[in-house]
């Protein structure tokens, strides 16, 4: 019985000329601007590559100096964005994606188009998750409001309920016959976006996958919307009412909830301001972390145990160039400071990635905006992922010229030299992004709450189909 | 359930939306074969007697009996017993009337082969060229023989109709009344409101008056005058009686 159902549900939609005007209008849309984002992405990732390329080979061709001298030079790494983030370019507007990676200070990124893009510009990267996030859903609610309420105002739900239909079949087989219409109307724009991606960007199995999955959460999202209209349309007598509640439900789910959580984990956990985060660094480094001493007390100590580690009583009679070996031994503190900070403050980031689920008691739309930003790879812990790399990577260059200016000089004279066999010795960047497990992994709050929507929807479907009167 | 059963019966059957009383203890008793109609005004309680028997409403006080079970007691009686004509046909519009049989007939687990189909459209009376239009272009007329299509392809034990004459044309209505009265020949009891005196002679075994929600008056369609029937109607409608 409930085939039947389904295919009825499937063939009156597409023949009602709604889904068909609508449907296609949005796809237009979504089409137009998955192009400009695609266009956009293209641009950027060709950029950075050749910034990032030019930036490495301009280091190589440095002149013949001292090897801190070239560290200094300094370096610019950059994060490549994986092909889905043509469908969610997630938080590349508010945060860079580049590192500068200098001696003795560990960076924040920067290069955030945000900053420098004229407002049309935010406009088009926003709009196709957009499309994806906030008016399919829509397109969804205004296929749906009236499917029940229609069909007890015309009768023809007397006339079921007279045939002896199961209220549960009737219900879950528009659902189904619904999401079915809506995929046939959807699939060729997204089989038209997967094949232009799949023609413009080198795809790893990685990307198809997480392509893949990010397909199946947007249609659990809008199962989930949909599932609730159609028992909203159960449940409320007028397709007016039930009109009215879905769109308030629409408003909450996709505008009010990510502000609410927003101002919720800002409030529970507020981050540091810039100045004050910055102080405390250096205020750590100059007073030390508990036990350590401070600046002046740590230096004594390891000048006493460098002399005695050489057998020396004189900086000047060392075999290997103190200046530089002090200068690890600084930058070293300065490492474990900036980790331990950067980690807390980026920890506490996590915190309010989970406190803003205090928004989703409104709608899924949140738990669905912050999943597709992970498997696109441009939410945060796929920043924090780049940045550790980053700063691996700075350590190992950096150790490297400290390496030849300790080996290249004895006590306190500076004398030490590299040449370009020794900066071109210098590996590049090379920075593989995690994989669809680690995005899974962090996405796992996300999962469940756009889960439990999901079972929530269906549950209160079921209930509807019970109290279902003609 | 027993042989001696009528089809359809009421007992004491009181109906109350909130305070209000729209069935008054109405006693009815149909058996196999037998038309009766319920000749009543608007509000009379008509619409309401038979969508209890379909459960659409639970009684007050008293029971409506099929075939000696209440169907609200047990749902899948008026699946398995009744058909349901209701005074406007609701269909879907987006689908031919053949589809629109086939799909109510599917759910009610009557295969139909396109032959079977068609021919049920015919023998209510659509035209072969309107069976794959979309409903949308149908008259009230067409949209009742769709309806009736469905209700006789049901074969059911018990006919319930609403009005269904009302809005036809009198030749169309004069067709339906004779398909009717064949589904009664072969044996069906119909439960029939109307408000359409001739109409009620016309088809019925029996004829009830309605008035408030009471039965008030029962003749043998057979027997009584036309004048009488005329008269006793009129009378009840003006509150003479
Ligand atoms: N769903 C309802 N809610 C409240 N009152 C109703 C409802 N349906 C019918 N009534 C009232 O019950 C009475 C009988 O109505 P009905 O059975 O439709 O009469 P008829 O079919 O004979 O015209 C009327 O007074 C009507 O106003
Ligand atoms: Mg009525």
């Amino acid at each position: 019985m409930i085939k039947t159902i389904i295919r009825k549900e499937f063939l009156a939609t597409l023949r009602d000329g709604r889904l068909l005007t609508l449907g296609i209008t949005l796809l237009v849309l979504f089409v137009g601007f998955f192009l400009t984002s695609m266009y956009e992405l293209q641009q950027l990732r060709a950029e950075k590559h050749s910034v990032g390329t030019t930036a490495k080979e301009q280091w190589n061709t440095q002149s013949v100096k001292n090897p801190h001298s070239a560290a200094h030079y300094g370096i610019y790494v950059f994060k490549q964005d994986t092909p889905v983030a043509a469908l969610d370019p997630g938080l590349r507007p508010y945060i860079g994606q580049s590192l500068w990676l200098e001696p003795h200070k560990r960076n924040l990124t920067r290069f955030n188009p945000a900053a420098d893009q004229v407002l049309a510009g935010r406009f088009g990267q926003a709009t196709t998750s957009f499309v994806l996030t906030a008016l399919l859903p829509l397109l969804i609610v205004a296929l749906t409001f009236n499917s029940v309420s229609q069909e007890r105002e015309s009768g023809t739900l007397r006339m079921l309920h007279s045939l002896g239909v199961d209220a549960g079949q009737l219900l879950f087989g528009k659902l189904l016959g619904l999401m079915t219409a809506f995929s046939v109307v959807l699939a060729p724009a997204l089989l038209l976006a997967a094949v232009i991606l799949l023609g413009n960007f080198a795809f790893t199995l990685d990307d198809a996958l997480r392509l893949l999955v990010l397909m199946l959460v947007l249609n659990l999202y809008y199962g989930t919307f949909a599932a609730l209209a159609i028992s909203a349309s159960a449940y409320f007598n007028t397709s007016r009412t039930t009109l009215f509640c879905l769109l308030g439900f629409w408003l909450a789910s996709v505008f009010i909830a990510p502000r609410l959580g927003a101002v919720s984990a800002e409030i529970l956990a507020p981050n540091p301001n810039a100045s004050q985060f910055w102080r405390e660094i250096k205020d750590d480094i100059d007073h030390g972390l508990e036990h350590d001493g401070d600046h002046e007390e740590r230096a004594k100590a390891f000048e006493a145990q460098v002399l005695a580690q050489y057998g020396v009583s004189r900086k000047e009679d060392l075999p290997v160039g103190f200046v530089s070996l002090n200068r690890q031994h600084n930058d070293a503190y300065s490492v474990k400071v900036h980790a331990l900070r950067f980690d807390a403050l980026r920890d506490n980031f996590v915190r309010q990635q989970h406190l803003s689920h205090l928004g989703s008691w409104l709608g899924p739309s949140l738990a669905l905006r912050s999943l597709s930003m992970t498997l696109a790879g441009m939410d945060l812990a796929h920043q924090r992922h780049f940045e550790d790399a980053a700063e691996q990577y700075r350590q190992y260059f950096i150790n490297l010229t400290e390496d030849w200016d300790r080996e290249r000089s004895r006590g306190t004279e500076r004398k030490a030299t590299g040449e370009e066999t020794d900066w071109r010795s210098v590996a590049d960047f090379s920075y593989q992004a995690p994989n669809i497990g680690f995005a899974l992994r962090t996405a796992e709050v996300d999962l469940l709450v756009l889960l439990l929507w999901l079972g929530l929807s269906v549950g209160l479907l079921k209930i509807s189909a019970r109290r279902l009167a003609p | 359930m027993n042989s001696v059963s009528p089809v359809l019966a009421a007992q004491n059957l009181v109906v109350e939306y909130r305070q209000h009383r729209a069935v008054d203890n109405l006693n009815l008793q149909i058996p196999q074969g037998c038309v009766y109609a319920l000749l009543g005004g608007n509000g009379a309680g008509k619409s309401t007697t038979i969508s209890t028997f379909l459960t659409f409403n639970r009684p007050s006080s008293g029971q409506v009996l099929i075939e000696g079970e209440s169907p609200h007691a047990n749902a899948e009686l008026v699946r398995a017993k009744l058909a349901y004509l209701p005074e406007n046909v609701a269909l879907y519009e987006v689908m031919s009337g053949l589809e629109n049989l086939t799909y109510f007939c599917t759910l009610a687990n009557i295969r139909l082969s396109s032959d079977q189909a068609h021919s049920l459209l015919l023998d209510s009376g659509l035209q072969a060229d309107a069976h794959q239009k979309r409903v949308a272009a149908y008259s009230k007329g067409m949209r009742q023989k769709v309806g009736l299509a469905i209700a006789s392809a049901k074969q059911a034990k018990a006919m319930l109709l609403d009005e269904p004459t009302s809005g036809l044309d009198p030749s169309a209505a004069n067709d339906f009344a004779q398909r009717i009265r064949a589904a009664a020949d072969r044996g069906m009891a119909v439960l029939m409101a109307t408000h359409d005196l001739f109409n009620a002679k016309q088809v019925a075994d029996r004829i009830g008056i309605m008035k408030n929600g009471r039965l008030v008056e029962e003749f043998d369609a057979h027997t009584v005058q036309h004048d009488e029937l005329e008269q006793k109607y009129l009378a009840h409608a003006r509150g003479l009686a």
